[in-house]
């Protein structure tokens, strides 16, 4: 259920990977997902594949963790493997029967684009198992720091951002309990077309929202008791530093970048 | 015949991960029809966990549960038969209110039911009566209601299903005490005109220990103790090692019997304590 989506999810732990600043880790991942991007055939990609691999067994997440985050979207992944394989028509042909046409660059394309999207799915939830919800929006607010001239303030919604992660559990709790008290007084949920089923929603969205409502007030209550009052003069607890092992990890990223531009020009294009 | 009867139920959470931890474990309890069963066990002790099984909202992982002689999973239609055959109402109920008036949440369980508007208009009419909603208040907005009255309302949502087993989970959470014995001096006349069987979950025995006609003691997700009031207060020794709360007078007289006075420990009200009191005063055994 609700309760099995693990992007997002923070696993505490004290590896190198966990340990890096969060703004060079918030970097390195953006860098990973373009290089997904940049791979042009088997060779680079799979130069890329081996260093998530090795990023992944530093970070001490268990494969078993790894997968589980990659069980939501294992629909969207056989969609888009069979969309590949059924209208690309290049190489050999290697299946002919009435209407399906199957080629081997077809075959080859989706492996690919799978790959591509597990990847993508891999690198980007690894910043969030490593890093603390808190210690990204910091990252995201020192990132943005150059913009404190806008008229809301970075800090404001970098505020508003950890708020909103930190809400997050919090809210499918409530949400399960409330399907639980509707469904106890026989509202159906499961049953009926998509309007029925839309409408039965109401007594749950209901509840939620003025729940919702309830906590920002407190919230907002409890930070003005707390004299919160936005950037102006905020000193913070955690000071970030970058480390030899950020630096450290900055070159190999270069490195790996230089050996993908490298492999995508001497063994050609396949996407 | 029992009219809710468990068979070695067991459930865990998180099973099959390092987290797991087993909520309920071999459950067998048997209610007659028409008690007052107090559930009690201090947080954690797997009570919640457990009357989510009797209405079919948590699937047992072993065991089953029968509903007058029913076994509720055996298809989808008994599971649903359940669910109105046994009324569930949530810790703080008021929560899950969302019509645009106290009359429509009332009748949104009997609706469901699929039963005709004057079924439904009387059995609004009855609950709102049994929980003390009066007749001004089903026209409001359940919004425009203090705390107390929007707790009512709730329960009135769950008594109008008319359910064979009313379960209420902490009824008295974060009331103040004349709200408390409002709602469970309502709770009591309901049992009384219906004659219909009633559970409450509370931590507190002192709450319900005078409402009560058995009590279900839950302790380390097992039944610890099932029985009268009278016999389970007999075990008050056991019920304090349990870190369960027992009424003050109980407390004063295991106080006496460990100061070596030969005191029955079954007392739970002043009234009790007297009775004993003068009882060995005439014995001569007490002599003021």
């Amino acid at each position: 259920m609700v309760k099995d989506i693990t992007i997002g999810q923070y696993f505490p732990g004290q590896s190198v990977i966990h340990r890096m600043d969060p703004r060079m880790k918030l970097v390195l991942t953006l860098f990973f997902i373009i290089f997904i991007f940049v791979c042009h055939n088997f060779w680079s990609l799979g130069l890329m594949v081996l260093a998530l691999g090795v990023t992944v067994a530093l970070s001490r997440i268990s494969i078993r963790t790894i997968l589980r985050g990659i069980k939501p979207v294992v629909i969207i992944i056989l969609f888009t493997a069979i969309l590949n394989v059924l209208y690309i028509r290049s190489g050999d042909l290697l299946f002919d029967w009435r209407f399906i046409h199957i080629y081997s660059g077809g075959v080859y394309t989706a492996i690919f684009m799978v790959i591509r999207i597990l990847a993508l799915i891999v690198a980007s939830s690894l910043l969030t198992y490593t890093t603390s919800p808190t210690l990204i929006t910091d990252a995201i607010e020192r990132l943005l720091s150059p913009l404190k001239f806008m008229r809301s303030g970075v800090h404001t919604i970098a505020m508003m951002m950890t708020i909103a992660l930190r809400f997050i559990p919090t809210l499918i709790e409530e949400f399960d309990k409330i399907t639980s008290a509707q469904k106890a007084r026989g509202a159906d949920l499961e049953t009926g077309n998509i309007l029925e089923r839309t409408r039965a929603l109401i007594p749950v969205f209901i509840p939620l929202f003025i729940t919702s409502f309830r906590r920002a007030y407190e919230l907002a209550y409890a930070m003005e008791c707390r004299c919160y009052h936005g950037y102006e003069g905020r000193t913070r607890m955690r000071q970030m530093k970058l480390e030899a092992r950020d630096y450290v990890a900055l070159l190999l990223v270069v490195a790996v970048l230089a050996g993908i531009i490298l492999l995508n020009h001497f063994f050609g294009r396949l996407v | 015949m029992a009219i809710l009867k468990t068979e070695h139920l067991t459930y865990s959470y998180s099973t099959g991960t390092p987290f797991e931890v087993t909520a309920i474990e071999d459950i067998n309890i048997e209610i007659e029809p028409g008690e007052l069963v107090a559930v009690i066990g201090h947080t954690g002790s797997g009570k919640s966990t457990l009357i989510q099984h009797f209405n079919g909202l948590l699937k047992p992982q072993s065991g089953k549960v029968y509903v007058d002689g029913q076994d509720i999973w055996e298809s989808k239609k008994t599971l649903r038969a359940s669910r109105f055959a046994v009324g569930l109402c949530f810790q703080y109920p008021e929560y899950q209110l969302f019509e645009e008036t106290v009359y429509k949440d009332i009748a949104f369980g009997p609706k469901n039911m699929k039963l005709s508007e004057e079924e439904i208009d009387r059995r609004v009419r009855d609950a709102a009566r049994y929980i003390g909603v009066t007749d001004d208040m089903l026209e409001k907005s359940p919004f425009d209601l203090s705390g107390g009255e929007k707790r009512r309302v709730a329960i009135a949502g769950v008594m109008a299903m008319e359910p064979k087993i009313l379960i209420l989970d902490e009824p008295t959470a974060g009331l103040d005490p004349r709200g408390r014995d409002t709602i469970l001096g309502l709770i009591r006349n309901y049992r009384e005109e219906t004659g219909r069987t009633v559970m409450i979950v509370s931590h507190s025995m002192d709450d319900v220990a005078e409402i009560a006609s058995k009590v279900l003691v839950i302790n380390n997700a097992r039944v610890a103790m099932y029985g009268t009031v009278p016999e389970i207060y007999a075990r008050s020794e056991e019920l304090v090692s349990m870190g369960l709360d027992i009424p003050q007078v109980t407390k004063v007289f295991l106080g006496l019997k460990e100061n070596g006075i030969p005191v029955r420990t079954d007392v739970y009200t002043v009234e009790q304590a007297r009775a004993q009191l003068r009882e060995l005063r005439e014995k001569g055994v007490l002599a003021w």
